[in-house]
């Protein structure tokens, strides 16, 4: 075989290949310099030619591109791995499933970033650690939907059906022991404290729809963030929503959400009216004390146990869980006025006797109970009535030892504290029952617009039947007098309509039924019924009959 | 007239419709060969109610208000109209749409008029309790709520896509025929009424 180029003696350009592949010259017989020439690339039927291959200087050993890219890839999943801090049996799993699904091609480039993070999420929720998507997106610098396609690629390839929901407990346990703002400065036993009151809160609001349909992440922010201001731990929203990637406004929402479906459990304790979202976190301790005790609560149980000389909370509780229609100032009268007949008389007879309309009944009047239910009310912050508000009721708190009398912590014992299934929070009873945020705006959405039906049919119905007695013309000229006053009534009548109303009479005249209507779906509605030149001239042609 | 309007409401066949809803339509998707090659530069400079943008797209956007839609009108003589509120509107707004172009002077037909895509919409009034529907009907629901705050529940007889919500609003999509997503929703409704949330204490 002869080459292009020439001898490196002679300068012949007769430069031949040996059996042995050396080049050598056919004229002078000088052997050349070594050129990585080989005779027989990849078997007997492989290429010939000299090669430049990457990865090592022998022939023995040394990497094709397939496996180049196999290692390179490896070490990226390594990498990943680790900075999502998982276990070296973890990333094998991960490995695992990616050489599956590619099968053990593995891959190159941005996309294989993403398929990495996608593998690892659904690792993860197999074995039941809960890790956000959130998250993963925010360490591999992608956008969370392009991760979220790929695992739902990643889901369907493997068919895996019955994976795991995302762990909202999980979530949040992590994001407090890991979450830098509760791990400065709080100690454990608070930790603790306020993990048990998390767990309760996330299973109520799974129970109360504030999950459902929501993403999981502005939950958790907002129990932790409740949590927080609960065990009087200053952390400000917007940090651990940052920390935790989740959006802040949604947090916010979500915080707010929870606070009034708080206020409407309070509702079942006797100073429920008093209770607003304004103050709902200090009475938090005891409505999610009602809510673990009604969780746990078993039919013919009583527990008496007067703890101090005042009034058992637990008592009350148990009294208030009992009855649907409780009554504070009745309950006191039943059961403490004895106590409260010997207090009185020990300062003056006559203003106990003043006190008690009829002696032998045994009835306290009006004035007496109210009394009792402030004597009550002071003695226990939280059952401050709202237009008490603005002080500090977190420093009350900490010097009020008269708080740490009566029963109020959450004790944590109740399987509301703990990790349940979904069936088995459905079947709890925590004293009160959501419905789904969304839901409840609709059906609002749904009566409003009933009504400004309604109101727009009494409109039409006073334009198309005005009143049948014809008009005289004395009372014509009259009218004319009054013509412009009623002009101004009619618009302030006007006023109240707004581009709804014009559109449901709109619709209403092109006869679109009310049930319709109701769904609001007016801009489909228009271009229906309203903008179709066919079906208006039968309608006007079958007014014209 | 008034009574007419007033008492407009027409009962629902519940022999069709058992579950006495009837979901509604919201968008009709259709395609139609007009056969014959089109300059959408001179479709775009002649027509006023046409955009046309071809770093963007390919295609010649074109509007018309009665029926209120949208198409899509390709160099290729294909074109898609979106936007209709039923089948005949969207049959009416394509025959309207390849009209506009027989008058710019493209010799365009009328063939293979087909709905690709029907989507409509109801709502069942009461909660449904999303995780437990995927949970039992893991094989064809997928709920990812860190994606989607719905359920994707992918029916495979017919063959149609439902995104269920917690507030009891359906979005059905998918359909070929209106019969399809009637029938779709005749079928998810007894599977949502076990999942249906109710006011307990």
């Amino acid at each position: 075989m002869e080459t292009s180029r020439s001898c490196k003696s002679c300068k012949k350009k007769t430069l031949i290949r040996d059996e042995l592949g050396t080049l050598v010259c056919e004229s002078c017989g000088i052997e050349q310099q070594f050129d990585n020439f080989q005779s027989h690339f990849s078997g007997l039927d492989g290429p010939q030619g000299t090669f430049i291959r990457i990865g090592s200087s022998t022939n023995q050993g040394d990497f094709d591109n397939k496996q180049l890219k196999i290692y390179h890839a490896t070490q990226k999943i390594e990498e990943v791995g680790t900075k999502l801090g998982l276990s070296s049996s973890t990333i094998a799993d991960v490995k695992k499933m990616m050489e599956e699904i590619t099968e053990g091609e593995l891959g190159d480039g941005n996309w294989f970033n993403v398929f990495i993070g996608a593998c690892c999420y659904v690792v993860m929720r197999k074995n039941r650690v809960s890790f956000s998507m959130a998250e993963i997106a925010a360490e591999l610098g992608c956008e969370l939907h392009e991760l979220g396609r790929m695992v739902i690629r990643v889901i369907n390839h493997l068919n895996l059906n019955n994976l795991p929901d995302f762990d909202i407990i999980l979530s949040f346990e992590r994001a407090i022991k890991n979450c830098k703002c509760f791990s400065r400065n709080v100690c454990k036993e608070k930790l603790d404290k306020m993990i048990k009151e998390g767990r309760l809160l996330l299973n109520c609001s799974v129970k109360w729809f504030l999950t459902t349909g929501r993403q999981p992440l502005p939950v958790v922010v907002a129990v932790l963030v409740f949590v927080g201001e609960l065990n009087l731990v200053k952390v400000s929203i917007e940090e651990v929503a940052k920390e935790l990637h989740a959006g802040v406004v949604t947090c916010k929402k979500r915080l707010v959400e929870l606070k009034e479906t708080l206020v409407k459990a309070a509702q079942a304790l006797p100073w429920g009216k008093n209770v607003t979202v304004k103050n709902i976190v200090h009475n938090a301790p005891l409505v999610l004390r009602y809510m673990e005790m009604k969780s746990s609560c078993k039919a013919g149980e009583k527990k008496k146990i007067c703890e101090t000389g005042g009034f058992d909370l637990d008592e009350v509780v148990n009294e208030c869980l009992k009855k649907d229609d409780f009554d504070i100032d009745n309950y006191i009268t039943e059961n403490y006025s004895s106590q409260c007949f010997e207090h009185e008389s020990g300062n003056s007879a006559s203003a106990a006797s003043a006190n008690f309309d009829n002696l032998d009944t045994g009835k306290i009047s009006l004035e007496h109970s109210s009394n009792t239910y402030r004597k009550f009310s002071s003695g226990n912050y939280f059952v401050k009535p709202v237009n008490e508000g603005g002080e500090d009721y977190r420093n009350m708190a900490k010097n009020d030892v008269s708080l740490w009398m009566c029963n109020t912590a959450l004790t944590g014992e109740s399987d509301l504290s703990k990790k349940l299934f979904l069936k088995e929070i459905l079947e709890k009873n925590v004293g009160f029952d959501n419905m789904p945020p969304s839901f409840v705006a609709g059906e609002q959405a749904c009566k409003r617009r009933r009504e400004k039906i309604i109101a727009a049919k009494q409109r039409i119905d006073e334009i198309m039947k005005p009143s049948s007695s014809v008009p005289s013309e004395q009372s014509l000229t009259l009218e004319k007098g009054s013509q412009d006053r009623k002009k101004r009534k009619r618009k302030a009548n006007v006023v109240n309509v707004d581009w709804e109303d014009y559109i449901i009479e709109t619709l209403l005249l092109h006869q679109v039924k009310e049930e319709e209507i109701e769904q609001g779906h007016y801009k489909r509605m228009i271009d229906l019924y309203v903008f179709d030149s066919e079906k208006t001239c039968n309608i006007f042609k079958r007014k014209k009959r | 007239m008034a009574d007419q309007v007033l008492e407009g409401s027409q009962p629902v066949d519940l022999a069709k419709h058992p579950s006495g809803i009837v979901p509604t339509l919201q968008n009709i998707v259709s395609t139609v060969n007009l056969d014959c090659k089109l300059d959408l530069k001179a479709i775009a400079l002649q027509a006023r109610n046409a955009e046309y943008n071809p770093k963007r797209f390919a295609a010649v956007i074109m509007r018309i208000r009665e029926p209120k839609t949208t198409a899509l009108i390709f160099a290729s003589g294909k074109m898609v109209c979106t936007g209709a509120k039923s089948e005949q509107q969207s049959k009416l707004a394509a025959r309207k749409y390849a009209r506009i172009i027989q008058k710019l002077g493209f010799p365009a037909k009328f063939k293979d008029f087909k709905i690709q895509n029907i989507v409509g919409s109801c709502d069942v009034k009461f909660p449904i309790r999303l995780e437990g529907l995927a949970y039992s009907h893991g094989a064809f629901s997928s709920y990812e709520p860190e994606l989607f705050p719905g359920l994707i529940y992918r029916m495979k007889n017919p063959k149609i896509v439902l995104l269920i919500f917690v507030s009891g609003k359906i979005v059905l999509t998918g359909a070929k025929v209106r019969d399809e997503t009637y029938t779709a929703f005749e079928n998810i409704y007894p599977v949502l009424t076990e999942f249906r949330k109710t006011q307990q204490w």
